[in-house]
């Protein structure tokens, strides 16, 4: 039996999570949205996350990279205490953005 | 944006396949080595149109201006799209090159191939030219052999089926040119100029610029964050082009008129809905318009140029020499439609694979301390700088070409140059720069003090 996942764990990857940017856009992958579940399971964290588009460039690199923040985390043994997917549904949008950041890079929102 | 605690169904992406296997992806050298050259190609092409630009205009068959054109063919426009296609493919088709070893061969054939040729043209050398007929044809085996690896994978989508017509394109048109370097000897196929066209056509439209067609339905919808309703007009771009330029040059050799008529409106109506895709790229985009787009826009205004052009020769009764002049616009147009998409497209595809070399070696910080992105390795003025000259270069070419006017089109050589070295020296810049900002942070920090470190037992002093 591992260790149980605390909410200390959860805030320490959320924070961690916050490290994480996405190269193109100059933001953080919580703040662009990109993750949509951060929540404990029995003994994992358990991060569905997505990218901006199925062929983003970096799709290999960045759940990579969210994986290792999450798991340095968690350490020790934080590589066995994360399940990290990458899920498509449903598709990212800029309105997944805060409104500032949003603003800021000059991202359309749909209005029809 | 707080993590969301609703549970989301996890689903594979609905198009473009799942996330691409990181084996699939080359290693950065051969797509930067490729890109490289072309650009010292794009260099090569203004130098050469400055000093022959008088040849140009005055006798376009000449030798000289020949060799131009083929520079601006092959180690400018055909060098990048070969050097992205050796990224592209694996990456969309989520398979890998079948031998990356190859990749650098034919690199190493192909690039001096692009440079000899020309030169064998230029000083009237056939043995010289059967050389780099050898080498380039070798070149074009290896890369068709190479790519069909990625590019012979099933439901791909359109991109990867358009790269797959545009290789066998490819491989027509490098058939097509090994025959005439060898017979210049022997003089079995008189060099007629509607065989010229027919060859020049295969290779600007069937070649590169189906490609470049295909390669656009993946990458602007990715630059433009564009979610399309529909993707047809992508879709018929890609079928209308590569059905159509066959026809074009059939007709062309035969000689048929209606043959190449009905051809060109195939042509024609795929280039148009080729157009009709960036508008609803456009359209439907979910970020404000960036350099890139401007790229975009003007190579299309060059891609109509082009068009226009090509209907007064082809279906205007007009003298002879407005019909070479206007041919020559739109050889130059599409040259410059594809050479202004590739300029574009290399300010966004560079930095895209020198960011991820560059973490892979450690250089994860920008100067500043924040974490490393793509804006750091391209110096945006540079990049507006380039375009400007890019577009200075189009303008003043087509304007040069259309009327016969040589100092316009030096005009244009050297904008072509220019534009050239400041994209060699912008994208090579911005990564040397943040190595050597690493390597001097790494000189300038202590050495660790023995005495300070909780692992090093601290020295007892003794009385």
């Amino acid at each position: 039996m591992g260790t149980p996942i605390t909410e200390a764990d959860i805030e320490r990857v959320d924070a961690a999570l916050h490290e994480v940017y996405d190269p193109e856009v100059g933001l953080d992958i919580m703040t662009m949205g990109l993750i949509y579940r951060l929540e404990a399971g029995m003994e994992k964290v358990i991060i569905d996350m997505t990218l901006t588009t199925p062929g983003c460039p970096v799709s290999d690199s960045l759940p990579e990279e969210a994986r290792q923040a999450a798991a340095r985390a968690l350490d020790p043994g934080g590589d066995d205490r994360v399940n990290l997917e990458v899920v498509w549904d449903p598709p990212w949008s800029p309105e997944m953005i805060d409104d500032d950041a949003l603003a800021e890079l000059g991202y359309r929102r749909v209005t029809n | 944006m707080a993590a969301s605690k609703a549970s989301i169904p996890r689903q594979s992406p609905p198009s473009g396949g799942p996330p691409v296997s990181p084996l699939a992806v080359p290693p950065a050298w051969l797509p930067l080595a490729w890109l490289a050259c072309a650009v010292i190609g794009l260099i090569g092409f203004g130098v050469t149109l400055t000093v022959t630009a008088s040849t140009v205009v005055h006798t376009p068959g000449a030798p000289t201006a020949v060799a131009t054109v083929h520079v601006a063919m092959l180690a400018f426009l055909s060098t990048a799209v070969l050097g992205a296609s050796h990224q592209f493919g694996p990456v969309v088709a989520g398979r890998r090159l079948r031998s990356v070893t190859a990749g650098l061969i034919t690199m190493l054939l192909w690039v001096p191939a692009s440079w000899l040729l020309p030169f064998a043209f230029a000083t009237r050398r056939p043995a010289l030219l059967e050389v780099a007929g050898v080498l380039a044809g070798s070149a074009v085996c290896l890369a068709a052999w190479n790519l069909s690896g990625p590019l012979l994978r099933r439901g791909r989508g359109t991109p990867v089926l358009g790269l797959r017509l545009a290789i066998v394109f490819l491989v027509v048109t490098a058939a097509f040119g090994v025959t005439y370097a060898f017979d210049l000897h022997h003089g079995y196929f008189l060099l007629l100029p509607r065989r010229v066209l027919a060859h020049a056509h295969l290779g600007l439209i069937g070649w590169i610029g189906l490609a470049y067609v295909a390669v656009a339905e993946k990458l602007w919808p990715m630059f433009l964050l564009a979610h399309r309703p529909s993707t047809a007009a992508g879709d018929w771009a890609v079928r209308l082009v590569a059905g159509g330029v066959p026809v074009v040059a059939v007709g062309l050799l035969i000689p048929s008129e209606p043959l190449t008529s009905i051809g060109a409106g195939i042509v024609v109506a795929g280039l148009t809905a080729h157009l009709v895709s960036l508008a609803g790229v456009i359209r439907h985009r979910r970020r404000r318009m960036e350099l890139l787009h401007a790229y975009v826009l003007t190579s299309a205004v060059m891609l109509i140029v082009a068009v226009w052009a090509a209907a007064i020769a082809g279906m205007f009764d007009v003298s002879t020499a407005v019909r070479t002049r206007a041919i020559q616009t739109e050889i130059f147009a599409l040259t410059m439609w594809l050479g202004l998409a590739v300029i574009g497209h290399l300010h966004k595809i560079v930095p895209f694979i020198s960011w991820s070399r560059m973490r892979a070696a450690g250089h994860t910080k920008a100067p500043n301390g924040r974490p490393l992105l793509f804006a750091h390795l391209v110096h945006a003025p540079a990049a507006r700088a380039a375009y400007a000259t890019a577009v200075v270069a189009a303008a003043s070419g087509a304007a040069g070409m259309a009327g016969g006017h040589v100092l316009a089109i030096e005009i244009c050589g050297v904008a072509l140059a220019i534009t050239g070295l400041i994209v060699i020296v912008n994208l090579t810049s911005g990564p040397l720069r943040i190595v050597a900002n690493d390597r001097r942070a790494a000189r300038a920090e202590p050495e660790p003090d023995p005495a300070t470190t909780t692992d090093t037992p601290t020295p007892v002093a003794v009385s």
